[in-house]
């Protein structure tokens, strides 16, 4: 079986292997997904009883989660009484005391324009799993952090949350648009340790060269484990389009890992189950260069082990170190969280 | 900066606490289409310097302070600052306080009502910029004084205004932004 430094071209090798059977065929025509999409996750999952599972998941809704801002709430608790009595019923995240998850859809359009939400006393999620790449990564008060592809900007205040407004955070997004928002999320919330740079990421480096001690690289991707929020994404990304982000994604980690001080880490993130957005760009880039390791990391939810071989590639067996989150396994968006750090 | 700071608040704040205020920081300028002050903690100043140096500006840095101009009011300042203000030194000042039936229309680009005004804190003149604060001491956003005085509120009417809205925090939300263009310099 080859490594995927063995191939040249990995369209050619997934579009050759990618068989679409009967069954993913009429799977695929039941949920309102490409094709390609269930052959790969019999593929990933093994059987077809988890590829069900999976679908079903994605049929279901993801509770919204809201983070309490410590920067400007002194008892996070009277914020969450406040919620309850303006009528939302919150369940409390045994991992994260700041955090509340709604426990429905219900009235969450109207979440985002309290004059709490306005005064910065919280910040909306979709889903509980982008609580996890800051609660990981964990930076501290003395941290020089690089938040690449940062806007509109949850995990760039919840780090700032984290740090207690020490340290620093450089936040880059290539988006104007986006830049507007993760600015005024940043204002709002009370943010005052960041640097905002508006430029595409994989400029960094020449910059800041091995600088950042901790570096968060939440890559822009298909969204392929968001289908639950946005049910468009069944059908949005071709085989193709999903390899221009692989490449992407591969170019933007070399970027973080030349961004991050030697022996410091680096959490890669996706939205994504996709292999091709996760295990195949963090094994193209480790296998491109000498000083990077996978480092073990552990979410608080249920997960399951970064896959090892996909379509007959042979991917590194550190792989097994990086966590998946499945909606069916996890109760969350589908993501992907790996740890690497530089030598 | 210190001075713009100082005039702001109508001598409410002597020179020393406003020093204070912003001792450890070093400000930003922000020349573009309006002139826009931030404040840096060391660490932040570190990287906004490499960046300088690179060629390249920040789109923002450290705490947005507010814009700085050339005729009255010379400075307006951010909510966020103010809020730093007044949770720095554990008192209003300048502001007005407005109950809750008032801030939802306020948050909504409407001026404040004397009907709504729970409490003046001077010193306020008029046409000049205060805090609208709501009773849990929030900072909601900035008025335009159209009182000369705090005693002046009694001669109005409940509909009258006290203050323009000039910015809310649900600004953003209605869709305000604006392109800044930007030039830096370190002071």
């Amino acid at each position: 079986m080859p490594g995927l430094e063995e191939i040249s071209d990995l369209y050619g090798w997934l579009k050759r292997r990618i068989k679409v059977s009967r069954k993913a065929l009429r799977l695929s025509n039941e949920f309102g997904y490409r094709p390609y999409m269930i052959a790969r996750y019999k593929e990933m999952l093994g059987t077809w009883n988890e590829v069900m599972n999976l679908l079903q998941a994605f049929e279901g809704s993801l509770n919204p989660v809201i983070r309490c801002n410590s920067l400007k709430v002194r008892d996070c608790s009277r914020l969450f009484n406040r919620l309850e009595e303006l009528g939302y019923t919150l369940k409390e995240i045994p991992w994260c005391v700041e955090c509340a998850e709604l426990n429905s859809n219900e009235g969450v359009a109207s979440l985002g324009s309290l004059h709490e939400f306005l005064l910065g006393l919280y910040y909306l999620y979709r889903g509980k799993a982008s609580l996890l790449p800051p609660m990981l990564l964990n930076p501290g008060h003395k941290d020089r952090v690089l938040d690449m592809a940062a806007a509109p900007g949850g995990k760039t205040t919840h780090m700032a949350q984290i740090m207690m407004n020490k340290g620093v955070v450089v936040a880059t997004d290539i988006s104007r648009r986006r830049m507007r928002a993760l600015r005024s999320n940043v204002e709002r919330m009370s943010v005052h340790n960041v640097v905002l740079v508006r430029t595409d990421a994989r400029n960094i480096p020449s910059i800041y060269r091995a600088y950042f001690t901790k570096v968060l690289l939440d890559a822009p991707c298909s969204g392929e484990g968001l289908i639950m929020v946005d049910p468009s994404r069944k059908a949005k990304t071709s085989l193709k389009e999903l390899l221009i982000f692989h490449n992407l994604q591969v170019e933007l980690l070399n970027s973080a890992l030349d961004a991050v001080m030697p022996g410091h880490t680096i959490l890669y993130t996706t939205c994504s189950i996709a292999p091709e957005e996760n295990e195949l760009v963090i094994a193209k880039v480790i296998s491109s260069r000498e000083d990077t390791v996978i480092e073990p990391v552990d979410p608080p939810v249920p997960h399951v082990k970064g896959i090892r071989e996909y379509f007959n590639i042979e991917i590194p067996e550190e792989m097994g170190r990086c966590a998946r989150l499945y909606p069916h396994i996890s109760g969350t968006e589908g993501f992907f969280l790996c740890m690497l750090r530089r030598l | 900066m210190v001075e713009a700071v100082y005039k702001f608040f109508n001598g409410a704040l002597p020179m020393e606490e406003v020093e204070g205020l912003l001792t450890g920081y070093t400000p930003l300028i922000c020349e573009g289409v309006f002139r826009e002050a931030y404040l840096l903690s060391k660490d932040v100043l570190e990287p906004v310097n490499i960046l300088l140096k690179s060629g390249k500006i920040p789109y923002a840095a450290g705490m947005y302070v507010g814009r700085l101009r050339r005729r009255e009011p010379y400075f307006i300042p951010s909510t966020d600052f103010l809020q730093y203000v007044y949770s720095s030194l554990g008192r209003v000042f300048k502001a007005l306080i407005v109950g809750r039936e008032g801030l939802k229309p306020f948050l909504y680009g409407k001026d404040v009502l004397k009907a709504s005004v729970r409490k003046c804190i001077p010193p306020i003149k008029k046409s000049d910029i205060v805090g609208i604060v709501g009773e849990d001491e929030y900072v909601y956003g900035l008025g335009l004084s159209t009182i000369e005085n705090c005693n002046e509120i009694s001669s109005l009417r409940r509909t009258d205004p006290v203050a323009i809205n000039i910015f809310d925090v649900g600004w953003y939300l209605r869709g305000g932004t604006e392109a800044r263009e930007k030039k830096y310099r370190i002071e």
